[in-house]
């Protein structure tokens, strides 16, 4: 078993063609970034090296630091979401009849390019002609708030579409992996007394801990480079009040013609990115064990 | 085995490392060296097979009557220049301006693009990216354009690209919703504020503003600055970095004030021009300021209702007392305009196109896409919508054209223009801050 | 077969079912309704507005069709440009990026949980890191790339990225199912002298199934919906995808909303279709796999 389950030919033919392209693809552009990142370039004259000068520059830069507090709003927002896509997940996966047409359903805006589901959220949130607005009106609400607009509340209206978009895909990811759960250990569990809820939480949840670190990973590093809606919908406005990260780096990048800066921005999120994955491992690491052991 | 992995994995980031290194090496060699043999050839031979790229900024989908007019002049080209062939390559806007820049970073500009004026192609100019195009305008195209449109695209005394529009901003209105409340196009910006109260009080929206794209609310700014503080003022202020005029801060102070007066349509700041326009369009906003390339929506387009068409008029930006503006200033300029590669292998057979491309264009854009060129227009032989003919006629007898704020600052600067003018409309800084910042940024030079 | 297993399933359940089980269980069902409801409802309003015309759009409540309705808001859309050249280029791009991906992920990810070898956890974490690079950095490095490689304006550069891009979530998403497939089969086959392709293709591969169908939906939603890349590298028109097409369409009919919601409507129904045959895939993919369990 074990001289054949390390044979190095077959390793290196199962991992070499993957890896030889995520060198190429996103290795080489991931050091090349950090190398632009040292320098003064506006993409077309010749650069010049200027150190560490551009991250010096974001330290001090507010617009900068408020689209991190943007986009890290936006991550523990996500996580805290996952739970309730847990539970639906957890509820579908109890034998409850339609399960697999609410599934469908669920995962329905997922679909949509994020091209599609801004001009369809345009339209929801539209100030006089938007459903959101007609509803509120209907309901007797004078003064309609103006969703993309208003710089208190546009951060919000656009979490909820990204949300939206996204439900489907972590409930189905929960789905299959509770799916997956051999139906012996919950019969035994259940003849042993456990109620729905104990099952849930003592054996369901549990065992799927690996898929739930994956899903936090997934959940933190897609909201801190998240990007298509914001940049359709608002385009980090008004006024800067909806600009996360990545947004504010292709402004810099592509409109601003500062792409030295623009890629110390991109590098300097990597890094932000990096730090949050190793920060969820450390604190997921105990249950880790349980799981392997 | 550790060791053995590790040492594959480094050679293997090496050898990609090295190989991608040498290759930008000796390609950009290749690159550079060409040209310059084949230049000369190129334009003897005139047997020799040559492909020219294009690459411009209206797809078929979103700008349809530019896009023919291009698909025809090339055709035009293609057939007196059997061996030339034209491969266009369309981009909407945005992304159009974002691959010109991963273009350029990698040294692999089309031969003939298009690009906007002033702080925009700086940088390339400076990057030695576009070719000067005195020449043909010393020659082929000599007193073809309207005097002063080429400035925007001069540096240093040498010009980098030729406009292919050029607009001014009128205020357009719905004759009908004025008619019903017994409305005037307004003289003065008094007479304006009075527009706006009798609309708001019935319920109609006043003016449609799309503030998402922060250009659209800096024609409102222009224009009040101008009134203000006369049709030299802007340019003065950015040409020298100094944006403390008390006429800036009067100007800001006045948007405001028509922000409070609900002028603009309700969550302006968050609607795209586009969707602004539908709101004019649907009649349900009495004006809207937009360059003169929409005028085809009101005359010519045949999407556009004809009983819609019939109600739209326009008036000029009205002045204000003991303001220093005239009601003859407008707000506009020159869009985009057409460049030749630095590094393109046929330069001049480019050039030769170029020449082509804006003489066609000149004859071709009006009368097929409602689109007023840059070049000098002769009104008497084309026939065209009276409204065309008015605002082609306000251009001629125009005493200024401020060209658009964002377009005369530096990218940087062009930028932040945007977010405060945001900022501004959206009552998040108060109007002296708002000059204070412009001029900070102005004074970083970016 | 499901229908079978659930009827059976909830027999066995009513049995210990009691009213205050019937409350919670109205409850659930009245929440998972409610968030189809949610999930659902923009769409329809967009299945609706691309049948009315403006007035229509105006003048009639959003959840009300017309007496007539508009197809032809379809046909014109349809009859204008590249459309069909678009769709078959997605469809093969699509089809030909999930299943290298899927390929070449399932070979790393069963080397990684199967094999031994001790640099896997560095080999792991090159993988992870891929996921958080920001797109936008990536353009010029990238773009640098294919040229030197001769394949901008090639359709190779978008099947490579989109691989190598979609390797790390697609990797993350099979390794929690890894972790958690039992090994004794793969042992026994071992035993027997199974060689290690063997094993991989005619045992672990078909056990999952599920995930696999699982990530080739994310996949395909990611690939298809994609218009950076191709924007960025393909030049020619006849080589764009539909994502593409969209954008351009829906700039011109600001003000149409009929034809906005028509173009919207074409862009999603291929994937829509795709995704209920799969869909179903997973279902029974799912019960295959609990079956054994």
């Amino acid at each position: 078993m074990e001289k054949v389950m390390s044979n190095k030919g077959i390793i290196a033919l199962y991992v070499l063609p993957s890896l030889l392209l995520i060198i190429a693809i996103i290795y080489l552009p991931i050091v090349l970034t950090g190398y632009y990142g040292l320098m003064q370039w506006d993409g077309i004259s010749p650069m010049t090296f200027i150190g560490l000068e551009n991250y010096s520059t974001l330290l001090h830069d507010e617009k900068f630091w408020s689209s991190v507090y943007h986009s890290f709003l936006f991550a523990v927002l996500s996580t805290v979401f996952l739970s309730v896509y847990m539970a639906v997940a957890l509820v579908l996966s109890g034998n409850i009849r339609g399960a697999n047409l609410f599934r469908k359903i669920y995962l329905l805006p997922m679909l949509l390019s994020s091209v599609a589901i801004a001009q369809l959220w345009l339209k929801i949130y539209h100030p006089t002609t938007g459903i959101l607005n007609d509803f509120l009106t209907s309901l007797g609400v004078k003064e309609t708030p103006e969703w993309l607009a208003d710089p208190s509340i546009v951060l919000g209206a656009l979490f909820v579409p990204i949300l939206w978009q996204y439900a489907g895909f972590y409930i189905l990811i929960y789905y299959a992996a509770f799916k997956n759960i051999p139906a012996s250990l919950i019969e035994a569990a259940r003849i042993d007394g456990a109620s729905p809820i104990q099952i849930a939480l003592r054996i369901k949840i549990p065992l799927i801990s690996e898929v739930i670190k994956v899903t936090i990973v997934l959940a933190v590093v897609g909201s801190l480079k998240y990007f298509d809606l914001i940049y359709v919908m608002t385009d980090g406005g008004p006024n800067g009040a909806s600009e996360v990260m990545a947004s504010y780096m292709y402004h810099k990048a592509f409109r601003g013609f500062e792409f030295g800066y623009g890629s110390a921005i991109g590098f300097f999120l990597l890094l932000i990115c990096l730090v949050a994955t190793w920060g969820i491992r450390k604190l997921t690491e105990t249950k880790d064990s349980i799981q392997y052991s | 085995m550790k060791r053995k992995m590790l040492a594959a994995c480094t050679l293997i980031l090496a050898l990609v490392l090295v190989v991608t290194a040498c290759g930008s090496g000796s390609n950009n060699g290749k690159k550079n060296s060409s040209p310059s043999s084949s230049d000369s050839g190129a334009s003897k031979s005139s047997d020799e097979k040559i492909t020219l790229k294009l690459m411009h900024l209206w797809p078929d989908g979103s700008n349809s009557a530019q896009n023919k007019v291009i698909k025809q002049i090339i055709e035009e080209y293609q057939n007196a220049n059997p061996n030339v062939t034209i491969k266009t390559e369309v981009l909407e806007n945005e992304q159009y301006k974002s691959k010109l820049k991963v273009l350029s970073a990698s040294n692999d500009l089309p031969d003939v693009g298009f690009t906007w004026a002033a702080g925009f192609m700086e940088p390339y100019v400076k990057g030695n990216m576009f070719t000067s195009l005195d020449d043909l305008l010393q020659g082929d195209l000599k007193d073809k354009f309207v005097a002063g449109t080429t400035d925007g695209y001069a540096f240093d005394g040498k010009t980098y690209g030729l406009p292919v529009e050029l607009n001014i901003v009128p205020v357009y209105y719905n004759k009908e919703i004025f008619a019903q409340n017994n409305l005037q196009p307004p003289q003065t910006l008094d007479d304006l504020k009075n527009i706006i109260k009798t609309l708001n009080d019935k319920g109609v929206t006043p003016i449609t503003l799309g503030a998402k794209d922060a250009w659209t609310a800096s024609f409102w700014y222009m224009y009040l600055v101008d009134r203000f503080g006369g049709p030299d003022l802007l340019d003065k202020s950015i040409a020298s970095n100094t944006f403390s005029d008390p006429s800036l801060i009067e100007a800001a102070k006045q948007a405001q004030e028509l922000v409070d007066m609900k002028a603009f349509v309700k969550g302006f700041n968050g609607l795209s021009n586009d969707e602004a326009k539908s709101e004019f369009m649907n009649g349900k906003a009495a004006m809207y300021a937009m360059g003169t390339w929409e005028v085809p929506n009101y005359t010519t387009n045949p999407d556009v209702p004809q009983e819609f068409k019939d109600k739209i008029g326009y008036f000029k930006f009205p002045t204000v007392s003991g303001g220093k503006g005239d009601v003859s200033d407008w707000v506009g300029g020159v869009g985009v305009g057409l460049f030749v590669s630095e590094k393109s292998k046929y330069k001049d057979e480019a050039k030769k196109f170029v020449s082509f491309f804006v003489q066609k264009w000149g004859e071709h854009s009006v009368t097929d896409a409602g689109i007023i060129p840059a070049t000098k227009v002769d009104t008497t032989t084309v026939k065209l919508p009276q409204m065309f003919i008015d605002l082609l006629n306000e251009l001629n007898t125009a005493k200024k054209v401020t060209l658009y704020a964002d377009v005369q600052m530096k990218p940087v600067a062009s930028e932040e223009h945007h977010n405060l003018v945001q900022a501004l409309f959206g009552k998040a800084v108060t109007p002296e801050e708002f000059a204070k910042k412009q001029e900070d940024v102005l004074k970083a030079g970016k | 077969m499901t229908t079978a297993k659930m009827a059976v399933s909830s027999r066995t359940n009513s049995t210990s079912r009691s009213i205050g089980g019937g409350i919670v269980n109205g409850i659930l069902y009245a929440v998972l309704i409610i968030a189809s409801v949610v999930q659902i409802l923009p769409l329809v309003w967009l299945l609706f507005f691309s049948l009315k015309n403006n007035q229509e759009v105006f003048n009639l409540p959003p959840f009300s069709l017309p007496t007539k309705l508009r197809w032809e808001n379809y046909e014109s859309v349809w009859s204008q440009g590249n459309i069909s050249k678009y769709f078959i280029n997605s469809v093969w791009i699509t089809v030909v990026s999930v299943a290298l991906t899927i390929l070449l992920a399932s070979f790393v990810t069963f080397a990684i949980t199967r094999m031994k070898w001790k640099l896997r956890p560095f080999v792991l974490g090159l993988f992870m890191v891929g996921m958080m690079i920001p797109v936008h950095s990536t353009l010029i490095p990238l773009f640098n790339l294919f040229q030197k490689l001769h394949l901008t304006d090639n359709q190779a550069s978008l099947v490579l990225s989109y691989t190598a891009f979609n390797l790390p979530i697609t990797i993350m998403i099979l390794l929690g199912f890894y972790y958690a497939l039992p090994r004794e089969v793969e042992e026994a086959a071992v035993m027997d002298g199974c060689s290690v392709n063997r094993v991989f293709f005619q045992i672990v591969l078909p056990m999952t199934a599920s995930v696999i169908v699982t990530a080739a939906i994310i996949n395909m939603i990611y690939n298809w919906n994609e218009f950076i890349f191709v924007n960025t590298f393909i030049s020619s028109d006849n080589l764009k995808t539909l994502t593409v097409g969209v954008q351009n369409f829906v700039g011109q009919y600001t003000t149409n909303w009929g034809a906005i919601g028509a173009t919207l409507m074409i862009s999603i129904l291929p994937i829509l279709l795709a995704f209920f045959l799969l869909s179903n895939r997973i279902v029974e993919g799912i019960a295959a796999g609990s079956v054994k369990g």
